[in-house]
């Protein structure tokens, strides 16, 4: 109502009015990240410098002990890491060209595709990963059919790292596909036609126009799907017959079986500060050269 | 790339001519693909959930995989199972409150986000990350000690004694949810295009008419996406929930994940296809609803869920 | 224990309840309940006042303990109308709950799960549960009475406690037996399919050649560590809660050695993997033989020779439970009889109440698995809280990722 006919450069009150919007803004998550996200990790933190109390748990001790401990038991952390890249490589093979689809061809049942895409996670993701048992066992079709193909005896999928792979795949899919979704919907179709008038080849096309557009999508698909899968348990314990061991497998290990929270507190300190440095590299990979493209659309 | 090309932002339809398919050899073997592609997808995910529905049907009365026949026994056992009727109601009851709150924090955070320096961008964006980094065992017995401790705190100085519950669930829930929405938002916004919020304010639109009638409606399908994965997460979640659940407050993931010591019966297939059922049978209802209004208004095509969704 | 007119009413009605039938019974139990307390002197809570006088004499053993009896019947009032429970899943038979509902005039009884004692243990340790009543294993019942996390109970209001069998009473995590009452127990040993293996293990050195020989590629172990020690450390002879390095040691190569060989470590659908023939050997406990193992007619449990552990999961009373009263009912109710045959039929677990194991269905009575022999149970030891040794978890840990070469 109040807004000027000619825009004029904005005096001390809209000034202040607009860093009040920008904190009422913020607040809310800001808030949420203080309490519940900061204040545990300084437990953490505090936890894993000290020792197992008689009982298990936690006393407050000043020892390094557990994180001599964490680097000495790095197995499942490179054991992870590698599924977590392959997990995240078969994710955008399967998501990418599904978000394309809903994005460009899936016309007026996008809605219902898009619904349809996470109504399977409704079922818990438990008794899901069970139904897997079935599918991939040594009397199922899967089997047969690939014995039949390859003429070996028998085929042993489950309990290795392929139904281990498999199932990270199956149960991290849609974190892959909402946000590359959410950017190529976004995508102006005639850009594509420029793209194709000015010559280019389809390769060409999706390099130079699709990818660069739908980059935002694939750098926090990609990040939702790699981060749970190195502290996945549950799909190791039931598709890889416990035979996987990963670092959430170490965790649990660590804060429930032994019940020694600050030795599982250094080793999750451990993985989380690999993490963060992991993930600001690759985001600063993707982003180098390019302008930053955020502007403000408020 | 041949399928008739919509260029929204324009609002009219494009055509291609004829001609141009043709020239296009590749281009039907690249229809077929995605299609197919699609089709395999969905067939993946809910391969699983077939095999779920048809145990559901099982008429063994033990916790097994193996077929014994055809029943409808474990739909009547899930009916009058008060412990299954609590949990469903307790999972629900979190997951939809824990969606709305993320999906609010999450997409203002992300319109702040946007008018604020480099270097409070960093932090926060530092904050999302690790929020879905920290593993959920971790932050699970973190926020339960957060909790507990606070609570005593509490109580001693006010008397007040606070309680876990579906509350502590909720906000524990929401942490790693409404990073999950900020992620899914700050992707759609990031290259969106601004001329069309300039032109508004040309117009003399107010700063709120322009988020609602510009910027909204093109952060929709991020803001959907968002509200449905929160949803999923939390319907789902176990370790969290676990924590900082307490007397009374038992979802769903916890009744199945704590059945597993004895074997999960198929009655909670039976819950799940029911579940299934009752969202599929809304879904339809939703689509002929829509359907009927569109014919009823007398527009020549039907608005369907599809724009509902993505388009508002 | 001479029977009062109550206690023997009480009988008469429950004796003859199926678990389908059960609700009309309560009621006619709760009937018998108000008959008696219609005798003089009774107060708003039936069931105590009317079992009070049974045992008055009997519970005051030593001066300490009917110290603490006096102090909390002082503190005993009438019976909440609510009742937290936090136990595992399926453990307690929904129609006993209604049965208790309908009994003692408790309207909300919310029933939460836990699928670990470590769940359990971390959300006392953190401070913070709210429930009344839990059920943890027994070797975690004297940490938690250190830390003072349980209620010493006072058995004058649990005249039901005679029920008990006495070889669960004064066992080591609970000497007394002040702290926890027996609730199911089981054991720990080897599961085979007879046809599928060409000799019945009888020890664990057979155990441990079929792993290495014909069993190779098709055996599980239960994914859960104290259990898996048990095998290397009672074949070399030692105790199955040893903590001592160099036993542990040899016990490490014992376990490496095996590892190759293993199908799955598994604690949830072993049973399923040996009824479809996948596995052939097991290291486990007995509750699958009833479940996925009950159509598999050439399956086969034993206790090795050696020894073995047993587990004994203990109903205890949370030291800051809300509803104290609600729970000593439940408590004293839950060691009745045919309330307890109940249990037993509904979850095919062996029962420490012998006055029970009458009203047991037969056939699950019958069953050496559910309720080994007194010459079996001599052979095991109770299993205890090993949990403080890093040995062991780095041992486990390299176990468990440990696939051979």
């Amino acid at each position: 109502m109040a807004t000027p006919t000619v825009p004029a450069p904005p005096r001390a009150g809209t000034r202040f009015r607009n860093g009040l919007l920008t904190t009422a803004l913020l607040l809310p998550a800001g808030l949420w990240y203080l309490v519940l996200l900061v204040a545990p990790l300084v437990i953490i933190v505090v936890f894993s410098f000290g020792t197992r109390a008689k009982n298990g748990g936690y006393a407050p001790d000043f020892v390094l002990d557990n994180y001599i401990r964490a680097f000495q038991r790095a197995d499942p952390f490179v054991t992870s890491l590698q599924m977590a890249v392959f997990g995240t490589i078969g994710c955008l093979l399967v998501g990418l060209p599904l978000a394309y689809f809903l994005a460009t061809r899936a016309g007026r049942h996008k809605g219902v595709l898009i619904l349809l895409l996470v109504i399977p996670f409704w079922t818990s993701f438990l008794i899901r990963t069970y139904a897997w048992l079935l599918i991939l066992g040594p009397d199922s079709g899967v089997a047969g059919v690939l014995q039949s193909l390859t003429g070996a005896e028998k085929i042993q999928i489950l309990g290795t790292p392929v139904a281990v792979m498999i199932g990270l795949i199956y149960g991290y899919l849609p974190l892959m596909v909402f946000p590359l979704y959410v950017t190529l919907e976004r995508m102006d179709r005639s850009l594509l036609e420029a793209s194709k008038d000015l010559g280019a080849g389809r390769w060409g096309t999706f390099r130079q126009v699709t990818l660069p557009i739908a980059l935002p999508g694939l750098v926090t698909g990609s990040i939702l799907v790699f981060i749970p899968m190195m502290g996945e348990y549950v799909i190791p314990q039931i598709l890889g017959y416990g035979r996987t061991y990963l670092m959430g497998n170490a965790l649990m290990t660590d804060f429930l079986e032994a019940r020694n929270w600050p030795s599982g507190s250094a080793r999750a300190v451990f993985l989380i500060v690999i993490m963060v440095v992991t993930i600001a590299g690759y985001v600063w990979f993707l982003n180098r050269g390019r302008r930053t493209r955020e502007v403000s659309v408020l | 790339m041949t399928a008739p090309a919509v260029a929204r932002a324009a609002g009219r339809d494009v055509r291609r001519p004829a001609a141009r398919r043709r020239i296009d050899r590749w281009g039907a073997l690249v229809e077929v693909y995605f299609r197919a592609h699609a089709a395999l997808t969905y067939a993946f995910l809910f391969l699983p959930i077939l095999v779920v529905v048809v145990l559901a049907f099982n008429a063994t009365t033990r916790a097994t995989t193996n077929w014994e026949g055809f029943s409808l026994r474990w739909f009547g056992i899930a009916l009058g199972d008060e412990v299954v009727q609590s949990a469903l109601s307790n999972s629900f009851w979190i997951a939809v409150p824990n969606a709305f709150l993320a999906t609010a924090f999450g997409t203002m955070a992300a319109l702040g986000l946007q008018r604020v320096g480099k270097r409070i961008r960093l932090g926060f964006d530092v904050l999302t990350y690790m929020s879905i980094i920290v593993p959920e065992i971790v932050i699970a017995l973190a926020t339960l000690i957060l909790f507990a401790t606070t609570f005593d705190a509490i109580e001693s100085w006010t008397g007040i004694k606070l309680k876990f519950g579906r509350e502590t669930i909720i906000a524990a829930h929401v942490l790693f949810n409404t990073s999950l929405v900020l992620l899914l938002v700050r992707a759609r916004l990031s290259g969106m295009d601004r001329t069309l919020v300039d032109a508004s304010a040309d117009l003399f639109a107010t700063p709120w008419r322009t988020f609602r009638q510009i910027t909204f409606p093109q952060l929709l399908p991020a803001i959907v996406a968002g509200f449905l994965l929160s949803f999923t997460f939390s319907f789902d979640d176990f370790v969290i929930t676990t924590f900082v659940s307490g007397p009374g407050s038992s979802t769903l993931p916890l009744f199945i994940f704590g059945q597993v010591k004895r074997g999960v019966t198929p009655e909670t297939n039976a819950v799940a296809t029911m579940m299934l059922a009752f969202t599929l049978a809304m879904l339809l209802v939703g689509q002929l609803v829509l359907a009927w209004q569109a014919r009823r208004s007398g527009r020549r095509s039907a608005a369907s869920m599809a724009q509902i969704v993505t388009e508002g | 224990m001479a029977d009062d007119i109550e206690t023997t009413l009480r009988r008469m009605a429950e004796t003859k309840v199926n678990r389908r039938g059960f609700l009309a019974a309560a009621g006619l139990t709760g009937a018998a309940a108000a008959l008696a307390a219609c005798s003089p002197g009774s107060s708003a809570s039936p069931a105590v006042s009317a079992a009070a006088p049974t045992t008055a004499g009997s519970a005051a053993a030593t001066p300490e303990a009917s110290a603490a009896a006096s102090a909390s019947a002082a503190a005993a009032g009438p019976i909440e109308s609510e009742l937290f429970m936090y136990n595992w899943s399926e453990y307690i038979s929904l129609d006993n709950i209604e049965a208790f509902k309908a009994k003692y005039g408790v309207t909300t009884f919310k029933y939460d799960i836990y699928d670990s004692n470590d769940v359990l243990l971390a959300k006392l340790q953190a401070g913070a549960t709210g429930y009344d009543i839990a059920a943890p294993t027994a070797e975690y019942v004297p940490g938690m009475v250190e830390q003072g996390f349980l209620q010493k109970l006072d058995k004058s209001r649990l005249p039901n406690l005679v029920n008990i069998d006495p070889k669960f009473k004064g066992l080591w995590w609970d000497p007394n037996d002040e702290y926890q009452i027996p609730k199911d127990f089981g054991t720990t040993g080897v599961l085979y399919r007879e046809t599928m293996i060409p000799t019945v293990p009888k020890t664990w050195k057979d155990f441990y050649d079929l792993i290495k020989g014909p069993a190779s590629g098709k055996t599980v172990f239960v994914d859960s560590m104290g259990d898996v020690f048990v095998f290397p450390l009672k074949m070399l002879g030692f105790s199955a809660n040893s903590v001592v390095k160099e036993e542990l040691d040899q016990a490490r190569t014992i376990l490496l050695d095996v590892a190759p060989h293993l199908l799955a470590l598994d604690s949830n659908k072993y049973g399923e993997k040996m009824a479809k023939g996948e596995a052939s050997l097991a290291l486990g406990w007995t509750g699958v033989l009833t479940q996925d193992m009950a159509d598999t007619p050439d399956k086969g449990y034993v206790v090795p020779t050696e020894g073995s552990i047993f587990w004994l999961d203990t109903w205890v009373l949370l030291a800051e439970a809300p509803h104290p009263n609600a729970a000593y009912a439940f408590l004293d109710f839950i060691q009745d009889p045919a309330i307890q045959a109940e249990e037993t039929n509904y979850n095919n677990y062996g029962t420490p109440n012998d006055k029970a194991k009458p009203l047991v269905d037969p056939k699950v009575l019958a069953d050496p698995a559910v309720f080994p022999p007194d010459a079996v149970f001599a052979l095991l030891e109770g299993s205890q809280d090993t949990s403080a040794s890093t040995q062991r978890t780095d041992i486990w840990e390299e176990f468990k990722q440990h696939r051979g070469g």
